[in-house]
């Protein structure tokens, strides 16, 4: 695949902006941008790339700060986003009772407005002590295998 | 960022508001010098001390900031403390830039009379028992068959629930046995939670108290009131401690009690505490609650010895709603804005005060240049 990378990440604490570097680093032999969700304009959005969202979840299942203004964006202006196609990672932490639901939102929205999910939805549980780093970037690698 | 213009920026305090700021100030300066200091000699404050010992999730946040040191050529200076090993002068003189994340180490005191007596603790010391801060010395607490904490934010919640979970499920957590006998034992049986605020204006946060659903040998009851026609935030935080009270397990011997709108008036005892009394916020009725411990978890203040005082660094130029406090000095995190917000809320504020101090070092390079192409 040819087209270029964007990792779009939103975040709160920092994790998935964190686990964003670690992708980037690891597929450094294409082109890459790692992107934050507060500095993204949604008007930028193209098939010519593939975006690798990687999203974190707030409080009961709400989307990070990060994630908030892209939210508001995609809802405001309405792009047409058919032909632009994108993989979903979400962080969670199982102790919290609506786990993993934040990139769900993101997810949701980009489907309306007519962009298409490949790959599998790649998720991370806090909850597990460990980072998601890792889990991000075998996620990352099998994801482009499969396309 | 700006060619060959590499200041140098010291950040005092390493917790999540000085290694937020050093990511940021980092990723604008490649090439600075950025230099980390601590009182202590570990890094990362509340994430290492304030934070539950089994909230691990949280915990995880610091690899992030072990890159700093590990990777982004970050330094990190430990046993400094400004009046003792060093001065504000001197970091000032030797830093283009000073950063003051200092945070507030102090438990705002209770102030009613009795607040002294054996038996009241501060949650800020409770939380470093739990964590194994060097500074604290288990010898001097004891928690009774009842305890009463003083607030419900969420440090009241973090302490409930790790007063409850256990001894064995701490020491699972990284708690050291003495400390987890001592203020987790089993022989504790009532704990009340009593907050100035009504249930719609807690500070707690909704998945705090849901959390406490995992507590499956505790009861749990409350005065809550459903609120009147307030924000939805008000809605959710009743119905968290509805649906708490509502799937309680009726036949649990320990009991969590809310109680809310309740302003503490007096602790008395002779001795040791034997009671807490709280006045409504009408003023017309009393609560008074048997209890051998008392928590109070109202929130933090500077230490009453602190060398470092933000009032008196203030100037004319000062605008704390941006960090600056006078040419080359700044202050972020709990240190700038008071003791709310958790480490999301950190991170922003890092942000806001790294954007400030980007601009004005801007500002003061492109005036340096417009002299010299005089």
């Amino acid at each position: 695949m040819n087209r270029k990378i964007v990792i779009l990440f939103g975040t709160e604490s920092g994790n998935a902006e964190f686990a964003a570097e670690d992708m980037a680093a690891e597929i450094a032999d294409r082109e890459v941008e790692v992107v934050d969700m507060t500095d993204f304009d949604v008007e930028d959005f193209s098939p010519e790339s593939f975006y690798m969202v990687i999203c974190s979840t707030h409080g009961e299942g709400d989307l990070p700060s990060g994630g908030v203004p892209l939210l508001q964006a995609l809802t405001s202006q309405n792009p047409d986003l058919n032909g632009v196609e994108y993989a979903m990672f979400g962080l969670g932490d199982s102790s919290y009772e609506n786990y993993s639901k934040g990139s769900e939102h993101i997810d949701q929205k980009l489907a309306e407005l007519g962009a298409k999910r490949v790959g599998e939805y790649g998720r991370h549980d806090a909850h597990t002590g460990t980072l998601p780093n890792s889990a991000a970037v075998d996620w990352t690698n099998r994801v482009l295998e499969s396309l | 960022m700006f060619s060959d213009y590499s200041p140098s920026f010291a950040i005092v305090g390493s917790g999540p508001s000085g290694c937020y700021t050093a990511q940021f100030l980092r990723r604008a300066f490649p090439d600075s010098l950025i230099k980390m200091f601590d009182r202590l000699p570990v890094p990362f404050g509340l994430l290492r001390y304030g934070v539950a010992p089994d909230h691990v999730g949280t915990k995880a946040i610091s690899s992030q900031f072990e890159r700093l040191f590990e990777r982004d050529g970050v330094k990190f200076e430990g046993g400094i403390e400004i009046g003792v090993s060093t001065s504000l002068e001197e970091l000032r003189q030797e830093f283009d830039v000073v950063v003051l994340a200092i945070g507030l180490s102090q438990d705002r005191p209770l102030s009613i009379p009795g607040w002294a007596l054996p038996g009241v603790y501060g949650s800020g010391q409770i939380t470093r028992l739990f964590n194994g801060h060097p500074d604290e010395d288990l010898e001097c607490v004891s928690v009774g068959d009842r305890l009463v904490i003083v607030g419900n934010g969420n440090v009241a919640i973090d302490l409930a629930r790790l007063s409850l979970l256990g001894s064995e499920k701490l020491v699972e957590f990284g708690v050291e046995a003495e400390v987890s006998n001592t203020l987790s034992s089993q022989d504790l049986r009532q704990v009340h939670l009593v907050g100035r605020s009504l249930v719609g204006a807690a500070k707690f946060d909704v998945a705090m108290i849901n959390e406490l659903a995992k507590l499956h040998d505790v009861r749990f009851r409350s005065d809550a009131v459903e609120p009147i026609n307030e924000n939805p935030e008000a809605h959710k935080r009743y119905e968290a401690i509805s649906k708490l009270v509502r799937e309680s397990n009726l036949e649990a011997n320990r009991v969590v009690n809310f109680h809310f709108g309740w302003t503490p008036s007096l602790i008395g005892g002779d001795g040791d505490v034997e009671f807490i009394d709280f006045a409504s916020q009408d003023g017309l009725e009393k609560l008074t609650i048997a209890t051998q411990t008392i928590f109070s978890a109202i929130g933090f203040v500077e230490h009453e010895d602190s060398v470092v005082r933000r009032e008196s660094l203030m100037t004319d130029e000062t605008d704390l709603t941006t960090g600056f406090l006078s040419d080359g000095l700044y202050c972020v995190g709990w240190f700038r804005r008071g003791p709310q917000g958790t480490i999301p809320a950190n991170r922003s504020d890092a942000k806001l005060v790294s954007d400030q101090i980007i601009m004005d070092l801007k500002t003061k390079a492109s005036k340096r240049s417009g002299r010299t192409n005089e």
